[in-house]
């Protein structure tokens, strides 16, 4: 029991938050609809839901893309759900277990049905867990179960090297569900509303076959709505409330009614016309919706930042030369005159609002913790600078950066350019736009000098961040290394400090210094979302991290 | 004649394997894969690779894939719609496309030939220069740009069309795409027929006729006209093929659920099998508008049917 105090507080420890984006309305980004009180009043109407791009895949394990995940959330529900504030509060289990040595969950589960009236049981998570790691199903996300959710055998099976029966996953009985994982994870319960981890039923998957998730007739709902409009890659569905849900009451929705629109301009205007209640806007709309109550700067939770070749280019191999540059980025002027949808300054390795401590409080919420090696100051840049110049034998440096060729990373690439050109003497920084693939290629190869990339958080805990820096990994394109960091991180992942939640999080605190003092890579920015969300509408909840917006709890007034 | 449409016919058959081929090799040139590269580590890449066969030489791959064609079997997306197979999609959203192409050559077909007769018939007076604006506004403006004007005006300003296409008012909702994509067809036929009109209608067996007491209608229609339309016809085929083209963005700003749309998502998004379908599809419209319009022609044309079957 005391254990699950512990995971209890562990959990409450993973909320989101939104609060670091500013612009807008300073209303909170969501208030719940009905809350606990049943209320009889449905209102009866669909919400007009704009989306950027179609859905790619109603496979819960092999979906990859925030909006699959998004309208999979829809009619599915996992283990856990996601609060609004994104702590993950019971939803299929009725309540959970952790062992004292936290290897081990038991998850109860509550009586919930399919949508064909089979109840959903313990082995239907089995089934898909399965799934995601079976080598023949190559899920791309079954890095969700190895690395970062550490289920028992989970790597021997993806490698195939074991069979996916042996994965740390078992139905005791047809409402108990154990989960044995290699080391103690503190954010484990967060990645139950992970989509990669909902329940898939094994007689429905097999009845339908291939076909699996490409019309209403071949998915299932075990959630707030039902699918019963849509074809693959669609360009407009819809999902109807599900009257069998167990948690029906709360659902206040008739239906969620869908529509891609890849065009700004028509997505604005059809939100004018109201006919949509919620969009997404871009940066040089805003100006045009300026003072209108609608207009919310929503968190997306990506970091951007401009990564330096360190291995590969000598220039980068300087500190002096690293801190000048990062020294030199006024990062007030990126967000407030180029990008304008809210977008936050970031000082930090680690993005705000998205990983919150055993102490309640946002990782990343001060973010003038490292101002003395990264902030605004070109007297400071400039000694850096010269001082690093001297060490290169040279008063001259001419540097190429890459950029993806859309739209906001070209405009804040030239912003970046002036700004270091402007304040480094001596520096010529030349801009090389590629196409987005060409761009990654480029920087997995080490064959670039600056690039200028994001990351967005897989999973609730600054690990989704500071896990990069670390010797060999994927996304350490600079190829920097540092023994005393990859001990930390090694510590905080599946060494000692894994079960002990606080001296964790200082450590990771220790972890991001460094990153900071070696200016491994240069923050710039953690990105928010220009989105219109009708008046009429409340209770929509946004999160940076897995579910990009939940529509269960959203109310809809005429 | 036969013949002449034999020999074209295995022409293009051939064309269309050697584009299939290009694009395989050209799929092999486009920078990383069709998975999340940022997110996977290379492990995981060879196992994406190895279940779909993309770890086999691109020879094996392309021999294979027309294999699987011939049997009517294009592939599964790998990204854009997940393990879809392709032929679905194209089922789907390939006759959504061809309507609204369809009307749009239609709508410009017919709005170009009149305003190029009456530009013809009126020729130097003020009729003719609003003509010719309207010509040459349709053929510099693209057609995105239509798009948008037209749903800004019609659809947002006095709401008269949707803004979005919408499957259950789908002859309503294809106006504006429909209007916005036959703008450069519309435009380059008027100006076309104009120009052929005014050099039959100068010509001395139109001065015979007229001469001959021939008036009215038929003088236009059965002397002027025909004669007008042979070369009109000849560019009707490359006008179809950048309305194909126009429709990539246009069914991307009215929201289409057409070929057009998926075939530039899967671009961005290196989906393979999606492109390599797509662009063999388009290649081959392509080839049998130009098939269609060659028969056509020898058709209108007796000479030309003549000559090529003598020669």
């Amino acid at each position: 029991m005391k254990k699950k105090i512990l995971a209890v507080a562990l959990a409450a420890a993973m909320v989101v938050g939104m609060a670091g984006c500013g612009g807008g309305s300073s209303a909170p980004e969501t208030s719940t609809g009905a809350e606990g009180e049943a209320t009889a009043e449905v209102s009866g109407s669909d919400l007009n839901v704009m989306l950027e791009t179609p859905v790619q895949s109603l496979d819960p394990q092999q979906a990859t893309d925030g909006t699959s995940f998004e309208v999979i959330a829809d009619y599915t529900d996992g283990l856990m759900q996601m609060a609004e504030d994104g702590a993950p509060v019971e939803a299929i289990a009725e309540s959970y277990e952790v062992s004292e040595d936290g290897l081990t969950y038991t998850f109860h589960l509550r009586d919930a049905k399919w949508s064909n009236g089979t109840p959903v049981t313990a082995a239907d998570f089995v089934f898909a867990w399965q799934r995601a790691v079976d080598p023949a199903v190559a899920s791309e996300y079954s890095y969700m179960m190895s690395d970062i959710g550490q289920i028992k055998n989970a790597e021997a099976i993806i490698a195939g090297e074991k069979d996916k029966s042996e994965l740390g996953v078992t139905a005791v009985d047809d409402k108990t569900l154990k989960v044995e994982l290699n080391v103690p994870v503190s954010y484990f319960l967060s990645l139950m509303y992970f989509p990669t981890f909902y329940p898939v039923n094994e007689e429905f998957f097999n009845s339908v076959g291939d076909s699996f998730g490409t019309s209403p007739d071949t998915v299932l709902s075990n959630g707030a709505f039902v699918m019963d409009d849509y074809q693959p890659a669609a360009t407009a569905f819809h999902l109807t409330k599900n009257a069998d849900y167990w948690d029906a009451d709360r659902v206040q929705l008739a239906g969620l009614n869908y529509q891609v629109i890849q065009d700004s301009q028509q997505a604005l205007m059809n939100y004018q016309t109201g006919a949509l209640d919620t969009t997404l806007i871009n940066g040089d709309q805003v100006d045009q919706v300026e003072g209108d109550e609608a207009f919310r700067a929503i968190g997306a939770g990506y970091l951007w930042y401009v990564s330096p070749n360190i291995a590969k280019v000598k220039e980068f191999d300087n500190l002096n030369i690293r801190m000048a540059m990062t020294m030199a980025i006024n990062r007030d002027a990126i967000t407030q005159d180029v990008l304008k949808d809210g977008s936050a300054p970031t000082y930090t390795a680690v993005p705000m609002d998205f990983a919150t401590g055993p102490d309640g409080s946002d990782f990343s919420a001060d973010q003038t913790k490292f101002s003395d090696v990264c902030a605004f100051d070109a007297d400071k840049a400039v000694e850096f600078w010269n001082a690093g110049l001297k060490e290169l034998g040279t008063d001259k440096l001419e540097i190429e950066m890459i950029v993806d060729d859309d739209d906001a990373p070209k405009k804040v690439a030239q912003v970046l350019k002036e700004q270091w050109e402007t304040t480094l003497p001596g520096l010529t920084v030349n801009l090389k736009t590629e196409p987005k693939k060409q761009r990654v290629k480029d920087m997995e190869d080490g064959n670039y000098q600056l690039g200028l990339t994001r990351w967005g958080p897989d999973y609730a805990d600054p690990m989704t961040y500071l896990g990069m820096w670390v010797t060999d990994n994927n996304n350490n394109y600079g190829l920097w290394t540092n023994a005393d960091y990859d001990k930390i991180i090694a510590d905080c992942t599946t060494g000692e400090l894994a079960l002990d939640a606080e001296k964790r999080w200082t450590s990771l605190y220790d972890a991001e210094q460094i990153v900071m003092n070696e200016a491994v890579i240069f923050p710039l920015y953690t990105q928010c979302n220009a989105e219109m969300i009708s008046p009429k509408v409340t209770g929509i909840e946004f999160h940076p991290v897995a579910l990009n917006r939940v529509f269960k709890n959203a109310v809809k007034s005429e | 004649m036969k013949k002449y449409v034999a020999k074209r016919v295995i022409t293009a058959i051939f064309t269309l394997l050697v584009i299939l081929l290009v694009l395989f090799i050209l799929m092999q040139l486009m920078p990383g894969s069709p998975f999340n590269d940022e997110k996977l580590n290379a492990d995981q890449k060879a196992a994406l690779y190895a279940k779909y066969g993309l770890d086999q030489p691109v020879f094996i791959q392309f021999f294979r894939y027309v294999g699987n064609m011939l049997r009517g079997d294009f592939g599964v997306s790998y990204n854009i719609s997940k393990n879809t197979p392709i032929s679905q999609l194209i089922a789907t959203r390939l006759p959504v496309s061809i309507a609204i192409g369809g009307f749009a050559v239609a709508i410009g077909a017919v709005i170009g030939l009149i305003l190029g007769l009456i530009a013809a018939f009126r020729h130097d007076t003020i009729l003719d220069t609003i003509c010719t604006i309207i010509s040459v506004i349709g053929v510099s403006v693209p057609s995105y740009v239509f798009a948008l004007a037209l749903s800004y005006q019609f659809g947002y300003v006095w709401q008269v069309f949707p803004m979005l296409y919408n499957s259950a008012e789908a002859l309503n909702s294809s106006v504006l795409p429909s209007v916005s994509l036959s703008m450069f067809t519309m435009a380059s036929i008027a100006r076309f027929t104009r120009t052929e009109m005014l050099e039959v209608l100068g010509s001395e067996y139109m001065l015979l006729a007229e001469s001959k007491g021939i008036s009215g209608a038929s003088l236009i229609f059965r002397h002027a006209l025909r004669n007008a339309l042979i070369p009109i016809i000849t560019v009707l085929a490359p006008l179809i093929v950048d309305l194909m083209t126009g429709s990539l963005v246009v069914e991307k700003i009215f929201a289409i659920p057409g070929v057009g749309s998926l075939l530039v998502n899967a671009i961005q998004s290196n989906d393979y099998n999606v492109v390599i379908s797509l662009s063999f599809i388009y290649s081959a419209l392509y080839i049998a508008i130009m098939l269609v319009v060659d028969i056509l022609y020898g058709i209108i044309d007796p000479r030309i049917r003549l000559a090529k079957d003598n020669g």
